[in-house]
């Protein structure tokens, strides 16, 4: 295989883009990660995207690459859920790790607020078991609230070490020009926030988004399009049940810790050596579970660590700097792209919020409940 | 919304809560699966989980999905059957009343209409009172017959 860089990235800001429409956020992003490469012409176009049935649009990767001035190269669009991105990463990997193109643009894409929030809700859930799940009603908040509250029961955590989170997540986004909620939350405000499905409060959820990310990837030949490349080191993606209650366990993400552990044996990189990450905390005890398998915590200990004040600026690793999926936001099939361009620029040197640098950094994209996950490590 | 087709491809499965056994591995698996998602064996049995099991966790939805507007405040558990799992709307409940750890016996109930305006039953699971257990089996039996006839 050959050795795949990130020799550009672009993002919109995520957020409420009633002016802007899919092809527009998608282009976007696409026309920033291609300058940001040196403008060359990319030889095909990977999308990523869960819900563009919303808009009435699929055949995304035409659209696209014909908005944006690239008619007749190649493309497709992946889907895996909330972890499209990472999946559409991986695939434009793929096609140039393969020796089939040399540079390949990858777009991750979500417009979730078009629409009425109950058309939203119920998609988001397709994620879910349709057969067995979704025809008791269950969202996909529901569906975390079952995990979170039996972990917590489990590890003995408290609704305090719980919120945390969601004040440290929001200290890092206020910082980031292109977060949703660029807003301070106290603890008291988390604590206290309302209820969406008990356990889980609003400040544990994160936000309905539109946005859209964009990377470019070349192969070693094309990497001096830009003087500041970032290696893709190591990939891994794992799959695990849509439905819940057939998982080995409840209180543990299996697909998180093969994508980690596939990852970090291709990177011949070990846990202890990531100084930065993007995970994935769509809600709350998702983040506590992904940084629990990855190795950043023991089992049950992550949010009475997060609560003594870890993984802050300083920490190794500083995790989301973002803001993450709390305050950065959830544009669904774009969060993957988002994340593997933080990381670049917080390589680079470049990120325009919370810039805290390092060698080695570290994505995770969690699709479902934890059932489609994707680990980049990326290395300067 | 679902549909009436999905709901009767669903009957034995959803009213007599029928999973699979691998038979190289053991690992019980609601809901079933055409191999074993464990040791990937395609040597698997169905069988019928216990009526009656262990409620392992809860939650209590504000907003259930579109189409279920009407049962808010909805409240889904994962029970244990047996060697398996399963989750399913807790019925005859009060969201104080839910205690992880109690006991709890399936039983048929309406739920939300179909795209077709049919109304279906399921399996949804209600605090057992000991005296009333063994009827409440019968009473499943005897529903999903009549269903699917």
């Amino acid at each position: 295989m050959r050795d795949v860089y990130i020799v550009g990235v672009g993002m919109t800001k995520v957020g409420r883009h009633m002016s802007l429409s899919l092809r527009d956020l998608a282009s976007e992003a696409a026309l920033k990660a291609i300058e940001d490469a040196g403008g060359e012409r990319p030889e095909a176009i990977v999308v990523g995207n869960m819900l563009s049935s919303l808009v009435e649009q699929e055949n995304l990767a035409a659209l696209i690459a014909d908005h944006s001035g690239l008619r007749g190269i190649s493309g497709f669009k992946v889907e895996g859920a909330c972890g499209s991105g990472g999946a559409a990463i991986v695939a434009g990997y793929s096609l140039i790790a393969s020796g089939l193109f040399n540079k390949v643009l990858v777009v991750g894409v979500e417009k979730l607020l078009e629409r009425p929030t109950p058309d939203t809700t119920r998609g988001l859930a397709y994620a879910a078991d349709a057969d067995y799940e979704l025809i008791y009603g269950i969202s996909f908040a529901g569906l975390n609230a079952l995990i979170m509250r039996y972990y917590m029961d489990k590890y003995g955590i408290s609704r305090e070490e719980m919120s945390w989170w969601a004040v440290m997540m929001h200290e890092n986004g206020y910082q980031n020009p292109f977060a949703q909620l660029r807003k301070k939350v106290t603890l008291e405000e988390a604590m206290n926030s309302p209820v969406i499905a008990d356990p889980i409060r609003l400040y544990d959820s994160c936000p309905l988004s539109d946005g859209a990310a964009a990377l470019m990837l070349a192969s070693k030949d094309y990497k001096s399009l830009n003087d500041t490349p970032v290696k893709i080191s190591g990939v891994g993606n794992a799959l695990d049940s849509p439905d819940l209650s057939s998982r080995f366990e409840l209180d543990s993400l299996y697909a998180s810790r093969l994508s980690a552990l596939r990852a970090f044996k291709m990177a011949k990189k070990d846990v202890k050596d990531v100084d930065v990450a993007e995970i994935h905390d769509a809600y709350s005890i998702i983040a506590a579970l992904s940084i629990e398998e990855i190795g950043f915590a023991e089992k049950g200990k992550a949010p009475k660590m997060w609560a003594e004040g870890r993984f802050r600026p300083g920490d190794k690793p500083v995790l989301n700097p973002s803001g993450g999926l709390k305050s950065r936001g959830h544009p669904v099939g774009a969060t993957g792209v988002y994340q593997a361009s933080e990381i670049t620029m917080q390589l680079r040197g470049d990120f325009p919020g919370l810039q805290v640098g390092g060698e080695v950094g570290l994505t995770q994209n969690v699709g479902g409940v934890g059932s489609n996950i994707t680990t980049l490590i990326l290395t300067r | 919304m679902t549909t009436i087709q999905r709901i009767w491809r669903l009957r034995t499965t959803l009213l007599k809560l029928t999973a699979t056994r691998c038979l190289d591995c053991g690992y019980v698996s609601f809901p079933p699966k055409a191999a074993c998602p464990r040791c990937g064996s395609k040597n698997i049995v169905r069988e019928e989980l216990p009526k009656t099991g262990e409620l392992l966790t809860y939650t209590v939805l504000n907003i259930p999905i579109k189409g279920f507007e009407d049962q808010a405040p909805l409240a889904v558990g994962i029970i244990k059957l047996g060697d398996a799992r399963m989750l399913a709307q807790l019925t005859d409940v009060t969201p104080e009343s839910i205690k992880t750890g109690m006991k709890v016996v399936a039983t048929v109930r309406r739920t939300a209409p179909t795209l077709d305006g049919v109304v279906p039953y399921v399996v949804k699971f209600r605090p057992m009172i000991n005296s009333r257990t063994s009827s409440q089996k019968d009473e499943a039996t005897e529903t999903e017959e009549d269903n699917a006839q």
